[in-house]
């Protein structure tokens, strides 16, 4: 049963079905690829809300910064007499500082394996953030009829019969937008207790295989027979049966399998990774980031996993450099750093995380001491494919000709050439002839060049 | 036996049995009600059915009293929630949740107090106190919500209104974690879901579209006409100003363009797409703009001295679009919020709203694919009573369709609908919902925190992900082991089945819980139970426990 658009299923469960074109990651559950040492991982952090860039990556240098943003305005590097609180940006390059808050994150800009990615962005205008959150998950800005995240188009576009079902994760409850889709990614929002598996495991085991017992393939790509075309005409949909007491059985067999043998198996992984928890930061964000680690380091093929952290849309009471923002960010910069040190150099050269959000802020304060939705945002990479200790993206200054509708930050950099470039150079995929990105016709050129060596795609 | 029970466990079999064994047949047409395969349901099916669709599952001993008085009878009743004493749960809340029957104005007051004049100078220890008092009332509000809202569902003699307080709270969904959400929350489920939910449509969805939360929650409070050219240049100036002295004043026009964020066509996208029409029913994009347009000015604040006045709904003629619009084919031309309530309450009357809702309706009462034919006479309900509620409710409810065997046990709870049918079937007593609220995000469901517009989702592929099906089973074993933090079952809810060896009243215990007979497998895991609180705890836990 497939939805029409808001109607979308939130999680992975068409894969649960069996009923999807790809073959049920659950038969082969546990088999690993061969060369899982060599899986590259992306980590994708959403900063939900809209975080605002520019008291991220400060551009100290330029006057104008000062004069639009005089109360939540960053001091330069180096200042002295601030008030009772307050703290300085920390040194980057070119005139450019980083948050104070995130401090953990300069030894990894010492050590070139961070880089920011200043004015990026999306080419459409909305500033609703359920729309450019969808548009830049779906990695289609202005089509709104697609339904599938960027990463499971990954997934599925690069899927074999012998997928491990570890290969796309997310440790929270509801999959990110960018991670769903016909493919199927485990969410899993903290162990659930063996006690709990090992109970009902029996109800369940040995009952997975049924696959195919629910949805008819034919019916999937329909809308609800409520809906109709445009002005009202009503177009000739078949209707669908009812689902049946059996169907339902049936999918919650199959669901109930699934879970006892991921389950089992994740839990096992995360078990083993108790300690090193303790050393992330208190909280989700450290919580879930160190659950990736633990697939990592356990050697599963994980290929995508992705972690969402809300709470960025500053209206008001944003604070400068100390205050809202500052303490998320601080969360944020702690639990990237912690990320890097628990994983440790040799797997961190597989390993890249993004962080993104759909939109920064406007460049000028408001009247609450906060900002309102913008245009161009940022970019944080970490790993050891980043050329790190740059500034990637383009920076054309402050003044109100500058700046997108004279009010936000310009977009110079397309966010999916940042994903392009991440396909491209992290896992050699040929997004071109992929046709990937739906209704990209104008690529940049050049790669941005934040990950190094950025190969071409695979021929 | 009677023949529809065997013909039931002959069907429940064989879905255990091992795939290949079971080709389901491509679906051709849709099997006609009462087809071959179905024989009716019995009475006490339907009352069962009845228990678990228009309440949240029985408690002990609601099967009996609902089958004595026959379950049309109750529904009939149920119909009037205001008719059905319940001095229990209305004493509850008149003591512990004050928030609930307050207005704006003492919400804020009560859980947001204002800080004295000259906060800021004053010694740091007498701001830390005023910072953490409000900040204590602030989570008081949010508690208060969330307790009502589960021991209402659980316990409360009106459990339909219950039930469908709960589809409109998706339907018309508002995220409490949006700013201050989380304070008009209290108010917006009172005044805005239960004071409808029974009422007719077009009201509900005008308080809906006046409350402060849904104006914050979509952004409509943001929205505003676009700047004019001389806006512009103003706007320019106030940049040049600034360069030249960061801390340069602004008068109120200046600071008004200053704060422009333009047109927001949030609000009114959805107010068409998932309060009214549906997707791409009967609008094109540009009515989604020409409605926001209408809709600019819309928005909340205090009606006079702040924490002085009252506090709701008001309209900003200086942002409202006051040129001609045009939304579904009609004309509309306005400078007052009148122009608004007009192109809402035609959207409410629309057919295609009509349809739609009953659409949504027979999806969350009767089946995950409802009938085409039943969604037809529910819309024709909706259309004749002009949006009368109950009855619509009615209409649904009373079909054949309803009680038809295909509807039967073929919906799968949510997780609140699966917590709250735990929480009854053990007559389970709590006073602090924090372990069940951090349970139910766990499953994915976290109270007044759906961050999508769209609401929950009713249907059974949201709730199939294995990482939260587990917490399921969690909930279902420490439950009935007392671990559920703040919640209770009476020890003598399993006492009375303790005389006599547990074999003995193992079928009474299930079927107290779950009607009909446990397949095969199901049924050899239940009988590794030693204890009733064991079994209880199993049960819940089964794929009949999710059923409904």
């Amino acid at each position: 049963m497939t939805p029409n658009r808001r109607d979308f299923l939130k999680t992975s469960a068409v894969g649960v079905l069996g009923a999807s074109a790809f073959p049920s990651p659950f038969v082969h559950a546990l088999s690993k690829s061969a060369d899982a040492a060599d899986t590259r991982t992306l980590v994708v952090i959403y900063l939900r809300g809209g975080c605002d860039s520019l008291n991220v990556v400060v551009p100290y240098h330029d006057e104008n910064y000062y004069a639009i943003r005089p109360t939540i305005g960053i001091a330069a590097p180096g200042t002295t007499d601030l008030p009772e609180g307050e703290r300085a940006a920390l040194p980057l390059t070119r005139g450019f500082g980083l948050h104070p808050a995130m401090q953990s994150l300069m030894p990894l800009w010492e050590q070139k394996l961070f880089a920011p990615i200043i004015n990026v962005g999306s080419t459409h205008p909305t500033r609703s953030h359920f729309d450019a959150q969808d548009f830049m998950e779906w990695a289609a800005p202005g089509i709104k009829s697609i339904q599938e995240g960027w990463l499971n188009r990954y997934l599925q576009r690069t899927s074999t019969p012998n997928d491990h079902f570890l290969r796309g994760f997310s440790p929270q409850p509801l999959l990110p937008r960018a991670l769903r889709g016909d493919y199927a990614v485990l969410a899993a929002p903290g162990p659930g207790s063996e006690v709990a598996i090992d109970t009902f495991a029996e109800l369940y085991e040995c009952e997975g295989k049924r696959g195919g017992t629910t949805v008819d393939p034919a019916t999937t790509e329909e809308p609800p027979p409520a809906a109709r075309g445009r002005r009202g005409k009503k177009e000739e949909i078949p209707e669908r049966p009812p689902v049946t007491e059996e169907d339902l059985t049936g999918r919650l067999i199959d669901a109930g399998a699934n879970t006892v043998t991921k389950l089992r198996h994740l839990n096992g992984i995360l078990r083993g990774n108790e300690a090193a928890k303790k050393r992330y930061p208190r909280g989700g964000l450290g919580s879930q980031l160190a659950d990736i680690a633990a697939v990592i380091k356990a050697g599963q093929p994980i290929e995508v996993a992705a972690v969402d952290y809300g709470g960025w849309d500053h209206h008001s009471y944003q604070g400068g450099s100390a205050g809202t923002q500052a303490r998320m960010l601080k969360t944020l910069s702690d639990g990237i750093a912690a990320f890097v040190k628990d994983l440790g150099p040799a797997r961190m050269k597989n390993v890249l995380v993004l962080t993104m959000t759909e939109f920064g802020r406007t460049a000028a304060e408001n009247g609450n001491a906060g900002s309102d939705h913008g245009h161009g945002g940022f970019m944080l990479a970490v790993g050891g494919r980043v050329a790190g200790g740059r500034i990637h993206g383009k920076w054309t200054g402050l003044h109100p000709s500058k700046l997108n509708m004279r009010r936000d930050m310009p977009v110079h950099t397309d966010f999916r050439d940042v994903f392009a470039e991440t396909l491209a150079g992290l896992y050699r995929f040929d997004w071109k002839s992929d046709d990937f990105f739906p209704g990209f016709d104008r690529p940049a050129r050049q790669p941005l060049g934040f990950l190094r060596e950025a190969e071409g795609s695979r021929g | 036996m009677r023949p529809a029970s065997l013909l039931l466990i002959a069907l429940l079999s064989f879905a255990f049995l091992p795939s290949g064994l079971i080709e389901r047949a491509p679906a051709q047409e849709p099997p006609a009600p009462g087809g071959k395969d179905a024989a009716p349901l019995d009475d006490l099916e339907q009352t069962w059915h009845a228990l678990n669709r228009l309440a949240f599952g029985p408690r002990p001993g609601d099967v009996e009293r609902v089958a004595a008085m026959g379950w049309r009878t109750w529904f009939e009743e149920q119909l009037d929630p205001s008719s059905i004493e319940d001095p229990a749960i209305d004493t509850l809340l008149a003591a512990r949740f004050p928030s609930l029957s307050m207005d704006l104005a003492q919400l804020w007051k009560t859980y947001y107090p204002r800080y004295p004049e000259g906060f800021a100078e004053l010694p740091e220890e007498q701001r830390d106190r005023l910072q953490q008092n409000r900040n204590r009332q602030y989570a008081k509000v949010q508690q208060e919500l969330h307790t009502s809202v589960l021991l209402r569902a659980a316990t409360s003699e009106r459990q339909f209104q219950e039930v469908m307080v709960d589809f409109w709270r998706n339907h018309f969904n508002i995220d409490q974690k949006k700013g201050f959400c989380r304070l008009l929350a209290n108010h917006y489920e009172s005044s805005v879901i239960r004071a409808h939910a029974f009422g007719r449509f077009e009201e509900m969805l005008l308080a809906s579209a006046r409350h402060p939360a849904m104006s914050i929650y979509l952004d409509n409070e943001i929205s505003q006409k676009p700047l004019t050219k001389e806006e512009l240049a103003v706007l320019d100036q106030i940049r040049e100003k600034r360069m030249r002295d960061p801390n340069a004043m602004l008068g109120m026009v200046a600071q008004r363009i200053d704060r422009h964020r333009g047109l927001n066509e949030n609000y009114a996208r959805e107010l068409m797409e998932l309060h009214t029409l549906g997707v791409d029913n009967f609008y094109e994009q540009n009515d989604v703009r020409e409605l926001a347009r209408i809709l600019t000015g819309w928005s909340h604040g205090w009606l006079g001295d702040a924490y002085e006045s009252e506090y709701g709904f008001r309209f900003y003629p200086e942002v409202h679009d006051a040129d001609r619009k045009t939304v579904l084919g009609k004309r509309y031309k306005g400078s007052t919020e009148e122009e608004g309530v007009l192109a809402i309450r035609r959207l409410a009357s629309h057919p295609g709203t009509a349809e739609f809702i009953s659409w949504k309706l027979c999806r969350y009462l009767v089946n995950d694919e409802p009938r085409r034919s039943l969604v037809e006479r529910g819309a024709e309900a909706f259309r004749e009573s002009k949006g009368h509620l109950p009855t619509v409710y009615r209409a649904i409810v009373l079909s054949p369709e309803f009680i038809d065997r295909t509807a039967y046990r073929a919906k799968y709870r949510s997780p609140f609908e699966f917590v709250v049918g735990a929480l009854r079937a053990t007559g389970a007593r709590f006073a602090k919902v924090d372990d069940i609220g951090r349970r139910l995000a766990r499953m994915g469901q976290p109270l007044y925190q759906c961050e999508d517009p769209t609401g929950y989702f009713d249907q059974t592929e949201a709730w199939l992900d294995p990482g939260v099906l587990v917490h399921r089973w969690d909930f279902a074993l420490q439950l009935t082991l007392g671990e559920v933090d703040g919640v209770r079952i009476d020890a003598k809810v399993f006492d009375r089945w303790a005389k006599g060896p547990i074999e003995e009243n193992r079928s009474a215990i299930i079927g107290s819980i779950v009607p009909g007979t446990m397949p095969e497998r199901t049924a050899a895991l239940l009988a590794r139970a030693k204890t009733p609180r064991e079994l209880v705890g199993l049960i819940l836990g089964t794929p009949e426990f999710q059923k409904q």
